[in-house]
């Protein structure tokens, strides 16, 4: 029962933006994907939601191949993208239709959680309305509540904290929280290491495609040479250093 | 900031020629020189047998020449991203409308000309102006819009915003005040487009941005739905509309429904590319049974009015692929068309019914209407069950 990425190569036409990726995460843990710009995290998560196919290399979740049962693999995923996507054409309670049926959730129960949800991101009134015209932090409240009201066993979240007020920052760090108490895995991206610290302890750094190290914050530390309380700005410029030194 | 407007000019002047080569296609503009040609052979006719001096004729000349000022707004070319870049030159936006305000005026100039040739003889012989003072009446219409589009560029800037109604309106009261005071009539549009001049008043004034961008997007919008109406146009933005009073077609409970039909029902109902297109469609056929005054002809051409509805449809099928969440939801698309297909069937049933029901109204009511209705009933089934399947396997959008 774990997500496994096994020596992932991939990327758009070609040319592989990952080299090599391997990745697991059991239930109850949470992966943290860190990065400069480019550096390949939004190309990993397309890969995981089949979004993009693989050149080399495996994913599988809870033992179901990602390529091979497709339908099987993405019940089990829940997606909060950077910007939010949304259907033009539907309510807010009709987002939330469209998520229990696409899941399979049984309605009455996948209700109450949902009011849950939306109380706690001041939404329960607004059900009636189009989130196309919403701000952007509401669409991504839309986003976080549709996710999480699938109840999947892993989340994947990329970089939700942008636009997002810092009461909604604080309910979604409960949220991720609450869901590895719950045994759900976790991979979320982000450049908001203050805020992710608080939910997330395990980070993988990518950079270049390959992924560098993986270990909590501290192991990162010393891995780039970083002093204990240096700020953590000074682990992005040491990944642009390398950057450099590469190119 | 002159040079950018007139670089923005020839695009879409460039655009717009190529849109306007679609529209008038060769089919069209037959059909035009004939409409054209029966209205004048018609107008000729009435000439001769239409009592002179009637009272309604200066008011049907002012409403007349008054109807092409409604066309033709301000053309801005204002983008969205000018809010961004452009957003430190208030003070330059006079020198960037003087080419569009230029621009503006041509089409409606050419229309109201053009109009007041057609009506010339009319107002001359039968409602009794000299050729000198309808050259005046004219001109005084020219000033109006001339006018108009002054009080549209005055919008631009924060103040206070004149609707376009109001500025009609207004218009049709100068334009009566013309016909019948005509050098009085002048001399009021004259002092109107002096008065509204940008230079005539000097107060410093803030460029309303927001103002200015969503009424180029709502004009601009206007022309690609009246492109839209002949072909495809790529830059049309489609702005679904919520119409809560059609909520009353969707299925209550989701027991029965699947993640396909849901999101289908829905947007055939709310994206107004698909009702509108049906709607139209409809009115179309109506139409044309109504015209043609023979059950056989109205069968033929509202057969293939829904076939062509049914056609168009056609890409509702792979509306959603390219919306990130609908590949990343657990959807199964296998068997999608035929959730399309029950979908589009409830509406083509509506369609057959509305025109079913107008064929009772307008055609003569024998056995040979209802052998029609049902033959078109049959149509309608074998284009759903039949056609609809073998295009969208075809297509391989499944």
């Amino acid at each position: 029962m774990s997500l496994k990425i096994e020596h992932l190569t991939g990327g758009y036409t070609g040319v592989p933006v990952i080299k090599d990726i391997n990745l697991k995460i059991k239930p109850g843990e949470a992966l943290g994907l860190i990065g400069l710009n480019g550096a390949g995290k939004s190309t990993t998560i397309k890969h995981i939601l089949g979004l993009l196919r693989p050149q080399k290399g495996s994913i599988s979740l809870n033992d179901i191949p990602l390529l091979m049962r497709p339908t099987e693999f993405k019940k089990q995923v829940a997606y909060i993208p950077e910007t939010p996507v949304l259907y033009p054409e539907l309510t807010l309670k009709e987002h939330l239709e469209l998520t229990m049926l696409s899941y399979g959730l049984d309605e009455n129960k996948a209700w109450n959680r949902a009011h849950e949800l939306l109380k706690m991101f001041r939404l329960d009134d607004k059900l009636d309305w189009l989130p196309i015209h919403f701000s952007k932090g509401m669409r991504q409240k839309v986003m976080i509540v549709s996710a999480f009201l699938a109840d999947t066993s892993l989340l994947v979240i990329d970089e939700p904290f942008t636009g997002l007020d810092p009461l909604a920052v604080a309910n979604l760090i409960d949220l991720i929280k609450e869901a590895i108490k719950n045994q759900k895995m976790v991979l979320m991206t982000t450049h908001v290491l203050a805020d992710a610290q608080l939910a997330i302890s395990n980070y993988a750094v990518l950079n270049n495609g390959t992924i560098e190290i993986i270990g909590d914050l501290a192991e990162i530390r010393s891995h780039y040479g970083l002093a204990p309380d240096d700020p953590f700005d000074k682990l992005y410029l040491a990944l642009n250093r390398e950057d450099n030194g590469n190119a | 900031m002159r040079n950018l407007a007139k670089k923005r000019l020839n695009e879409n002047l460039k655009q717009s020629v190529k849109y306007l080569t679609l529209v008038f296609n060769d089919f069209f503009i037959l059909a035009l020189i004939f409409l054209f040609g029966a209205l004048m052979f018609w107008y000729a006719q009435a000439m001769k047998t239409m009592p002179s001096n009637l009272v309604f004729y200066k008011p049907l000349i002012a409403v007349i020449l008054w109807l092409p000022l409604l066309v033709g707004r301000l053309v801005t070319l204002i983008q969205e991203a000018d809010m961004q870049f452009l957003f430190t030159q208030d003070e330059n936006m006079g020198q960037y409308l003087r080419p569009m305000f230029n621009y503006s005026l041509v089409v409606p100039c050419i229309l109201e000309i053009l109009l007041a040739g057609i009506i010339f003889p009319f107002a001359t012989i039968k409602a009794g102006y000299n050729a000198a003072q309808y050259v005046l009446i004219v001109i005084s219409m020219l000033l109006i819009k001339y006018g108009m589009l002054e009080v549209e560029q005055k919008n631009l800037y924060f103040g206070s915003h004149v609707s376009h109604l109001a500025t009609s309106i207004i218009a049709l009261v100068v334009a009566f005040l013309c016909i019948y005071m005509p050098l009085i009539g002048f001399v009021f549009t004259v002092l109107w487009t002096v008065f509204m001049e940008p230079g005539f008043n000097k107060k410093p004034k803030i460029f309303d941005w927001r103002y200015a961008v969503e009424s180029e997007k709502a004009r601009k919008d206007r022309i690609y739905s009246i492109f839209s109406m002949f072909t495809d146009v790529a830059e049309k933005q489609v702005t679904i509309k919520r119409r809560k009073y059609l909520d009353f077609l969707l299925p209550k409970s989701l027991v029965k429904e699947n993640p396909n039909l849901f999101l289908y029902r829905r947007s055939l109902l709310r994206n107004p590319e698909y009702l509108n297109l049906f709607v139209r469609m409809t009115i179309f056929a109506i139409l044309i049974s109504w015209i043609v005054q023979d059950t056989w002809w109205a069968l033929g051409l509202s057969a293939l009015v829904i076939f062509l509805t049914v056609y168009q449809l056609l890409p509702m099928a792979s509306e959603f692929d390219s919306n990130i969440m609908y590949r990343v939801y657990p959807i199964v698309t296998e068997k999608r068309s035929k959730d399309l297909i029950k979908v589009l069937n409830l509406a083509l049933i509506l369609q057959w019914f509305l025109i079913s029901v107008f064929w009772l109204i307008v055609l003569p009511i024998n056995f040979n209407l209802l052998i029609a209705v049902a033959v078109l009933f049959i149509f309608t089934m074998m284009t759903n069950y039949g056609y609809l399947p073998y295009k969208v396997n075809n297509k391989n959008i499944r």
